[in-house]
């Protein structure tokens, strides 16, 4: 009974997702890359992306997240957000037009803004590695058709 | 042209707002310190996962939709430090059994690791060469060896775990051969190498991580060893005997009546204590110990066996100088009658 119970609720999560995705009027989607060196025969080293399962902590991430309005109206307040994942530190934007959060997304705000708290009381500024919660705004409409992407790094803590 | 992506205040953010997130953030920043400990980073078989939201108006009101979600899994790092724990050169003596040297191993991986250790005693550069008796676990983790309670080492049946960020002492037991002198020195080395794998950093071992990931060699190659040094303190005693001669003419001839004052000093080289310092001379034949004639350091002594240093029993005299540090003398004297 349980089982059936379970596999009627995949098949909703399912139906919901399709439904969802036929319904959007804009795609959003997540990938991760990983930066590798690697050695050529030459002794020269060259940077590559891969699409990792598996990563050590120190590895710099890249992430990509891809949006396009797929509809055939404008989507207006166009905002993105990301949570960062815990075992990952906040490297920045590629276009650093982002604002961040250092409290799980409270509060929002330009990183050099930000401060935090001290033990002895006192605040100091926020570093990336205080970030949470990283948000785009972008403030253009997005046309239909319009398609755009946002690329943030991180380091596996 | 920047301020267009300031945040806006969609919200209409108001002051008493803004102290409150202010004070939200200072909450959750001292909550969320304590992860950051982990200088080892994330443990392995931590999921990392991503996705992103976005939120937007349509003419239907706003929408809210979510990424597909990315995982990817925390592979076990292999690393391993270990370093000298003695704050300097650890004393011997020749001959000594039980020298203790303290290292520190540390498991700079971020998953729970076992490691294999291997003592050095023959290592090039040094004086000498000491015995390996044994490599000792601090079981019960108090930073001093406890014989018969820390654990004998032995390796592949109980290489220590340690668990990512954490460290254990290890002792290091040696014997110092009778040979040596003072100032030789000997450098003892222990390794430590994790027992799923080592090699160049970025070698992988399929699967083998804890976690079910990968087990990856990091910076320190999985491997690391450290040196300590064991230093000889070592004192040597060297006897030198004068003779005065008072004749009865006040000359200095060794004839009947004259009176000979022997003059005894030990000078003790080398570095540290000398224990238990003895100068006995027996009175040489035909001669007559003159009583209570003996002196140490120009104290005279008494002759019977008492509380003080000298003793005669008729046939030899007998000091007991004590402990003499490196570098100093001890001076008897006593005198004897030429019939």
């Amino acid at each position: 009974m349980k089982m059936i119970v379970q596999i009627m609720a995949a098949l909703a999560a399912l139906a919901g997702a399709s439904i969802a995705a036929a319904a959007t009027p804009l795609q959003l989607s997540s990938d991760v890359f990983v930066e590798r060196t690697i050695s050529r025969n030459d002794g020269t080293k060259t940077v590559v992306l891969e699409k990792p399962k598996m990563v050590t902590p120190g590895d710099n991430l890249v992430f990509v997240v891809r949006y396009k309005n797929v509809s055939t109206a404008t989507a207006n307040n166009f905002v993105v957000t990301n949570p960062l994942p815990a075992a990952v530190t906040f490297d920045g934007t590629s276009d650093g037009l982002e604002v961040v959060s250092i409290d799980g997304g409270k509060s929002w705000g330009l990183l050099g803004n930000l401060r935090i708290a001290k033990e002895n009381g006192a605040t100091r500024a926020a570093q990336r590695s205080d970030v949470t919660h990283i948000k785009w705004n972008l403030n253009q409409p997005l046309t239909a058709g319009a398609e755009g992407k946002l690329i943030f790094r991180g380091v596996v803590k | 042209m920047k301020t267009r992506y300031h945040i806006r205040s969609r919200h209409s953010l108001r002051r008493q707002s803004c102290i409150y997130a202010l004070l939200t953030s200072i909450s959750v920043g001292v909550i969320s310190m304590p992860n950051a400990a982990y200088a080892a980073g994330t443990l392995a078989g931590t999921d990392i996962q991503n996705v992103a939201s976005a939120t937007f108006d349509t003419a239907g009101g706003p929408v809210t939709i979510q990424s597909n979600t990315v995982t990817i899994k925390v592979d076990e790092l292999l690393d391993v430090t270990v370093s000298s724990s003695d704050p300097g050169d650890v004393i011997t003596s020749p001959g000594q059994t039980s020298n203790v040297q303290s290292f520190r191993v540390s498991n700079t991986g971020n998953g729970d690791e076992a490691f294999a250790l291997t003592a050095t005693v023959a290592n090039g550069g040094d004086d000498f060469d000491p015995s390996l008796q044994q490599i000792v676990i601090d079981t019960n983790g108090n930073g001093v060896f406890d014989a018969g309670v820390d654990v004998v080492y032995t390796a592949g049946i109980n290489d220590p775990v340690i668990a990512p960020d954490q460290n254990i002492t290890v002792f290091v037991i040696t014997s110092t051969p009778a040979g040596v002198v003072d100032t030789n020195r000997a450098n003892v080395s222990i390794a430590a190498a994790a027992v799923t794998g080592t090699g160049a950093p970025g070698t992988s071992f399929a699967n083998a991580g804890q976690g079910g990931g990968n087990a990856v060699v990091g910076t320190t190659g999985a491997q690391s060893l450290a040196s300590g040094f064991l230093a000889v303190q070592a004192t040597s005693v060297t006897l030198n005997k004068t003779a005065t001669i008072l004749d009865p003419f006040g000359g200095n001839r060794p004839v009947p009546g004259a009176i000979v004052t022997y003059s005894l000093v030990a000078t003790v080289a080398g570095t540290g204590l000398l224990n238990n310092l003895v100068i006995t001379d027996p009175i040489p034949v035909g001669s007559q110990y003159q009583t209570a004639s003996m002196t140490l350091e120009a104290i005279a002594l008494t002759d019977a066996a008492d509380a003080d240093a000298g003793t005669f029993n008729g046939t030899l005299i007998r000091i007991t100088a004590g402990n003499v540090p490196a570098g100093q003398t001890r001076t008897v004297t006593f005198k004897v009658l030429i019939p």
